[in-house]
C-alpha cells in the first residue's frame, strides 16, 4: 500500500509537475497517510513545503505533521532539509516553534529535557503513530556509536524513562547484552575506534625528475 | 580583497550602488554613438554568427566584443537592436537577421546589468526578459532543431546570465522601500516577468527537450549517450543547453534553500571527476560551489570538503586563466573565495586532514585569524563568514505590493542564515571537548568534566560533580552524533551515501572512562625535499645557460 502510493506520487512530481497546484491535495492526503499508517516519504514531504513556500501560505498543522516525521528519521538531516524551506513567519508559529524546541534538543543529544518537554505537550505528537518509538531508535543509535558499555540506570533514563520491561525490549532488539553489574554491553568499539597513523607515502613519480637529474650529473 | 569587488556581488549584498572607475579608459560620451568600427563589427558579427565557425565566434565573443566593450562602451550601453536597424541598412528584420539581433541584444543587457553605472533600469529588466524569452523560444519551439552552433562558454553564459538577472530581479523586487507609485504599478502588472515558475520551467523544458538525463545516464552506464539522445539532444546546441540547465536548476534551487533538490536535480553527473561534458571551467567552479555548500547544509561535512578541496586545486593548477580581469573572471575569483570560507567553517566543524596546499592558503592570516576565532566559539565570526560565503537566497513569493514598503530582500539570507546558526549553536560545546581530549588517551568522566566547568562558578554552593558528568554526557553523545556523517561512496546519486565518522578525532565511552583515538599525521619531509631539490636543480641549470663575457 505504502510503496504503491510513493510510486504515484512520485510520478505526479516529476519534474515541472512538482510545482502544479492541482496536485497539492493527494500530496497532503499522502502526508497524513504517513502519520497513521508509520510510513515516510521525505521528498513528497518537501514537495509540499516548496509549494507552501511559492505560495507564502503554510497550512500549519500539515507542516506540524511534516516536520514531526522528519524528527522519526533521525540521525538523518531531513528536518534541516525541511526548515530551509520555511521563514521568519512560520517559525514564529506556536506549534512549529515548538516542534523546533524539540529538534534543538534531539540534536543536541538533551534526551532528558526532550522527553521531559514532551510529556508536557503530548497532544503535539498524537497523530504521527510511532513517533516515540522512533526517536527511541534514533537514541539507540548515537548510545550504539558512542558506548562499550553504559549505566543501565542512564540508558533507562536517555530512553525517556522506560520500565525494565521496555528496556529490556530495547536492549534485545539491539543485540545488546545486560551484565550482571547493572552496565549494558554495547559494542566492542575497541575493535574500530583506534588511534589512525598517517605517514607519507611518495610516489614514485615524484621521485623520477630527481633520479633522471643524478643520472645526468 | 577589494580588487574582486565586482558590481554583482556588491549589488547584491547592498542597495547601495557602487562603480568602479578603474576601469574607466575612455570617456565613452566623447564617441559618437556608432562608430564606423561598430558598425563593421556588428556586420562582421552578424556573419560569422549566420555563417561562420565555432572558433571564430568563440574569437568574437571571447575577446573582440569584450576589447570594444571596453574601447568605446566602457560605461555606457551598446546601440540598441532598434538603433541598429535604424543606423545599418544592410541587417533587415529577416528572421535570421532577427536571431543575430536577439543573440546580440543578450550581450548588450549583460553588459548593462554589469558594467553601466546606476545599473538596468525597471524596463531594461523588463526587456531583457522579453529577449530571452524570444530566444528561447526560438530554440525550443521549433519544429526541428534550430540551426545554430555556439561556443560552450557562450552557452554556459547565456543560462547563468539569465538565472542572474533573475535572481537579481527577485532582489530588486523585494526592496519595496525604494519604489516610486509609478513602479509600483509596473511592478504590479509584471507579475509573470522573472517569475519562479517561468525560470524553473524553462530550464525544465530544456532538460526534457535535449534527453540530457537519459544521456548522462546511458554515459554513467557505459552506454553511448548518442543512443537515447534523440534528434534535439544529439545537436550540441540543445545537448549543452540541457546540460548547463540541470546545473541552473542546482543554483536556482539553492537560491531557495532546497538544496535536496539542488543535489538530486544532478543524478548521473559524476560530481567527484572531471566532467566530460563540459570543460566550461565556470560551469566546474560554479557547480562545486553550489554542490558544496547544499553539502555543508545537510550536515554532510566530508562531503562539502571533498568538493571544495578538489575544485580549489584545480583553481591553483590552472590560476593564470583567471588573471585578466573580465567580469566573468572576477566572478570566478570572487567564488574562490567564498569556497575558501566555506571550506573554513566546514574545517573547522569537522577537522579533518586536506591536500597540503590547500591548508597552506588556509594557514595564511586572514583564514588562519578566521578559523581561530570560530574554533574558540566567535559565533559573530561562524556568522560572517556564513553570510559573505553564501548564495544570494531569494524569497520565492514576492511580498504583496500593497504592503508595508519595506526591505524585503535580505529576508531569505537572514532565515537561512538562523538554520545555520541553529546548528552551529547545538555544536557549540564539541572544539572544547576536542581540545581536551587530544591531550589523552584515556581519561575519565568526571575528570573531564571537572575540566569543562572549570571558571564556571565552580565548586560554588549549586555546584555538583552529578550535574557536571551528566552535562557532559549530552555533550559526548552530541559529539559522536554530529561527526557522524552521511558520505557519498557510489552509485549516481549525490543523495546517497553511508554514516562514516572521518573526522580526525574519535573516542568511545567504557562505563565511566573516555577512550581516545586520534590521527596522527607524521611530517611530510619527503615532500619538502622534493620540492627544494627540485628547485636546485633548476637553478643549477639556469646558472650553467648563463654565458659570462670576458671583458
Amino acid at each position: 500500500m505504502a510503496e504503491a502510493m510513493r510510486q504515484e506520487i512520485a510520478s505526479m512530481l516529476k519534474g515541472i509537475q512538482r510545482y502544479n497546484p492541482d496536485n497539492l491535495q493527494s500530496v497532503e492526503r499522502y502526508v497524513t497517510f504517513q502519520a497513521k499508517e508509520n510510513a515516510y516519504d521525505l521528498e513528497a514531504n518537501l514537495a509540499v513545503l516548496k509549494f507552501y513556500q511559492f505560495n507564502q501560505s503554510y497550512d500549519i498543522d500539515m507542516t506540524c505533521t511534516i516536520l514531526l516525521k522528519a524528527l522519526t528519521n533521525l540521525p538523518h538531516t531531513d528536518f534541516v532539509l525541511c526548515k530551509c524551506l520555511l521563514n521568519e513567519g512560520i517559525v514564529q508559529e506556536s506549534n512549529v516553534s515548538r516542534i523546533i524546541h524539540l529538534a534543538n534538543l534531539l540534536e543536541s543529544c538533551d534526551f532528558k529535557q526532550f522527553w521531559a518537554r514532551l510529556r508536557e505537550i503530548p497532544e503535539l505528537h498524537r497523530h504521527v503513530v510511532g513517533f516515540q518509538d522512533s526517536i527511541r531508535k534514533f537514541v539507540c543509535h548515537v548510545i550504539g556509536i558512542t558506548f562499550q558499555t553504559i549505566n543501565k540506570n542512564l540508558l533507562a533514563q536517555l530512553l525517556g524513562d522506560v520500565d525494565s520491561h521496555t528496556l529490556n525490549q530495547w536492549i534485545q532488539k539491539y543485540n545488546w547484552s545486560l551484565r550482571s553489574d547493572g552496565y549494558v554491553f554495547v559494542a566492542n568499539q575497541e575493535a574500530c575506534i583506534k588511534t589512525k597513523n598517517i605517514t607519507e607515502n611518495i610516489a614514485f613519480d615524484s621521485v623520477m625528475n630527481i633520479m633522471k637529474y643524478c643520472r645526468q650529473g | 580583497m577589494a580588487f574582486y569587488d565586482d558590481r554583482r556581488g556588491l549589488d547584491d549584498y547592498d542597495d547601495d550602488y557602487h562603480y568602479d572607475t578603474d576601469y574607466g579608459k575612455h570617456d565613452s560620451s566623447s564617441y559618437p554613438i556608432m562608430p564606423d568600427i561598430i558598425k563593421k563589427f556588428i556586420l562582421h558579427f552578424r556573419d560569422v554568427i549566420q555563417n561562420g565557425s565555432i572558433s571564430d565566434k568563440q574569437t568574437l565573443y571571447e575577446s573582440t566584443f569584450p576589447k570594444l566593450t571596453e574601447q568605446y562602451y566602457d560605461n555606457s550601453p551598446w546601440p540598441t537592436d532598434r538603433e541598429i536597424l535604424k543606423e545599418l541598412p544592410e541587417i533587415e528584420n529577416s528572421n535570421d537577421d532577427h536571431i543575430f539581433l536577439v543573440l546580440y541584444s543578450e550581450l548588450c543587457y549583460r553588459h548593462i546589468y554589469a558594467r553601466v553605472p546606476g545599473g538596468p533600469s525597471l524596463e531594461q529588466r523588463f526587456e531583457s526578459f522579453y529577449h530571452y524569452s524570444a530566444l528561447l523560444d526560438w530554440i525550443l519551439s521549433s519544429p526541428e532543431p534550430v540551426r545554430l552552433e555556439l561556443p560552450d562558454q557562450w552557452l554556459w553564459e547565456l543560462i547563468d546570465e539569465f538565472i542572474y538577472q533573475f535572481q537579481s530581479y527577485a532582489q530588486y523586487r523585494a526592496r519595496l522601500h525604494q519604489k516610486s507609485p509609478s513602479e509600483l504599478e509596473k511592478l504590479e502588472s509584471a507579475s509573470k516577468i522573472w517569475n519562479v515558475l517561468s525560470i524553473l520551467n524553462v530550464l525544465h523544458v530544456f532538460v526534457d527537450k535535449s534527453n540530457i538525463k537519459q544521456q548522462l545516464e546511458a554515459h554513467a552506464s557505459g552506454n553511448k549517450p548518442e543512443s537515447v539522445a534523440g534528434e534535439f539532444g544529439c545537436h550540441p546546441l540543445y545537448k549543452m543547453l540541457g546540460y548547463f540547465s540541470l546545473i541552473g536548476l542546482l543554483r536556482v534551487h539553492s537560491l531557495l534553500g532546497d538544496y535536496y533538490q539542488a543535489i538530486k536535480v544532478l543524478e548521473n553527473i559524476e560530481l567527484n571527476k572531471k566532467s566530460h561534458y563540459t570543460d566550461v571551467p565556470a560551469c566546474q567552479i560554479s557547480t562545486a560551489y553550489y554542490v558544496g555548500f547544499a553539502y555543508m547544509m545537510m550536515r554532510r561535512y566530508a562531503d562539502a570538503i571533498r568538493s571544495f578541496t578538489s575544485i580549489l586545486l584545480y583553481i591553483q593548477s590552472v590560476k593564470q586563466l583567471f588573471q585578466t580581469r573580465t567580469y566573468q573572471n572576477d566572478q570566478i575569483n570572487k567564488q574562490t573565495e567564498k569556497m575558501y570560507h566555506l571550506l573554513a567553517i566546514c574545517l573547522v566543524l569537522h577537522p579533518q586532514c586536506i591536500d597540503e596546499s590547500i591548508q597552506q592558503v588556509l594557514r595564511e592570516k586572514n583564514y588562519h585569524e578566521k578559523m581561530y576565532k570560530m574554533q574558540y566559539g566567535d559565533t559573530n565570526e561562524f556568522e560572517s563568514c556564513f553570510m559573505f560565503a553564501c548564495p544570494k537566497f531569494i524569497s520565492p513569493g514576492s511580498p504583496p505590493l500593497d504592503g508595508p514598503p519595506e526591505d524585503h530582500s535580505k529576508k531569505a539570507l537572514k532565515f537561512q542564515t538562523e538554520v545555520f546558526m541553529a546548528e552551529v549553536a547545538q555544536q557549540k560545546m564539541l572544539p572544547i571537548i576536542r581540545s581536551y581530549l587530544k591531550l589523552y588517551t584515556t581519561l575519565p568522566l568526571t575528570k573531564l568534566a571537572t575540566f569543562m566547568s572549570q571558571g564556571v562558578h565552580q565548586f560554588g554552593d549549586d555546584w555538583s560533580l552529578d550535574k557536571e558528568v551528566q552535562a557532559l554526557t549530552t555533550h559526548l553523545l552530541c559529539f559522536k552524533h554530529k561527526m557522524k556523517n552521511v558520505v557519498w561512496v557510489k552509485g549516481p546519486s549525490g543523495l546517497d551515501g553511508s554514516f562514516q565518522s572521518g573526522s580526525e578525532l574519535d573516542f568511545y565511552v567504557d562505563g565511566e572512562m573516555v577512550h581516545i583515538a586520534d590521527t596522527k599525521v607524521a611530517h611530510r619531509y619527503g615532500d619538502f625535499f622534493i620540492k627544494k631539490i627540485l628547485k636546485f636543480e633548476e637553478q643549477n641549470n639556469k646558472l650553467r645557460s648563463l654565458k659570462i663575457s670576458k671583458d
